[in-house]
């Protein structure tokens, strides 16, 4: 795994869409990329690997969301939210920090609201 | 609510609180909002099926589920799965001409007589729509569309927030067992909005005579900013979108509802 997340393609395109688009300042990325680290060592898996895992090439260009992949992720998430210590928003809070990585890059992942 | 206002205050609502239920009379009124709608040859183009969604089972729940309805499904406490009746026009057209003929609804002054009912307007008109699938959907999409605006802006002046999604058909039909006739449309979700109701502010639109032409095609509609202020004044024209605290009110209510907030 590179040494520095910050390197790799879909942690920049996730980053520049979360300051771009939520307003967010680039303050927490710290916290943010290792709360990516934390999940892709647990799946073993390099953040682009996870976004590839996802994604296919189309024929004419783009992308098309592999159903397979994404339901793998989307457990993976919810078990990673499961096991994480805190309360239960802190819990969901850094499971959503990785949606929000899936998200940014192309991978429309949704979640239920807590009630 | 003024009528200008209720039309300035409509939005797609996104956000909910899932825990909050829709009072059933409000739910009601907005479908008596929709039955009253105006409607080709009286007919009953638009058919619903309403939901509470808890008393849907968490596999049709999921069944009905689409990436792009996926959150509002969960939020929403009422649902109302609006479809298409393609049998309408050439089911119901005859016998509620005949009825607005003895009405005085359609009268002799327009031509409408019952022998022009059951020898021109049906067999000339309505057939001849109905048996072009293509022209029949359009009609149809058309009626049971004006039947849903007005259930929309019900909800807004019952002070719910509400939109329209799509939903998987095949599913639907099987989750609610509708006639094979009738067509998906769309959802329309209900419930308290979660966030303000402004929602960020009204959705950007082209001026008026970019959409609107006077006469013939190419000669734009031109307004006055008279009546622009007017309707500023009467609320149907509000604060474009983004309003500024947009970004930290989706934030926050993201956060609230345990929803990806960045």
């Amino acid at each position: 795994m590179s040494a520095n997340f910050n390197d790799y393609r879909t942690v920049q395109v996730w980053l520049q869409g979360v300051h771009e688009q939520s307003g967010v300042s680039p303050e927490a990325d710290t916290k943010r990329v290792q709360v990516l680290t934390e999940f892709c060592s647990r799946v073993e898996k390099q953040p682009d690997e996870i976004i590839d895992d996802c994604l296919r090439d189309v024929d004419g260009g783009g992308k098309k969301i592999r159903a397979k992949g994404r339901r793998f992720y989307a457990d993976k998430i919810n078990e990673f939210e499961r096991q994480s210590e805190g309360t239960s928003g802190e819990k969901r809070q850094k499971a959503n920090y990785i949606r929000s990585f899936l998200i940014h890059n192309g991978v429309l992942i949704q979640t239920s609201p807590l009630s | 609510m003024e009528f200008k206002e209720v039309v300035g205050r409509r939005r797609s609502i996104r956000y909910f609180l899932p825990w909050r239920p829709v009072p059933r009379e409000k739910t009601q009124i907005v479908l008596e909002a929709a039955r009253l709608a105006s409607r080709a040859g009286n007919a009953d183009f638009a058919r619903a099926i309403v939901v509470e969604r808890d008393k849907l089972s968490k596999a049709d729940l999921q069944a009905l589920t689409l990436p792009v309805n996926a959150g509002m499904i969960e939020m929403a406490p009422v649902h109302i799965y609006w479809w298409g009746d393609l049998q309408a026009f050439t089911r119901d057209m005859p016998s509620r001409a005949t009825e607005q003929v003895n009405m005085g609804v359609l009268n002799i002054s327009h031509g409408w007589t019952h022998k022009f009912v059951n020898e021109v307007a049906y067999p000339q008109v309505v057939q001849v729509f109905s048996s072009d699938p293509v022209l029949n959907a359009k009609v149809t999409g058309c009626e049971a569309g004006l039947a849903i605006s007005q259930a929309l802006l019900a909800a807004v002046d019952e002070g719910l927030g509400t939109m329209l999604c799509t939903y998987p058909e095949v599913p639907a039909r099987k989750v609610f067992g509708v006639p094979d006739h009738w067509t998906a449309l769309w959802v329309q979700f209900l419930g308290y909005p979660a966030e303000g109701w402004e929602a960020g502010g009204q959705r950007p639109r082209p001026p008026l005579g970019s959409l609107f032409h006077e006469g013939r095609y190419g000669t734009p509609f031109r307004g006055t900013e008279e009546v622009a202020a007017q309707l500023r004044a009467q609320k149907m024209l509000q604060d474009p979108a983004p309003l500024p605290w947009r970004k930290e009110e989706v934030r926050a209510v993201s956060r609230m509802l345990g929803l990806p907030e960045e």
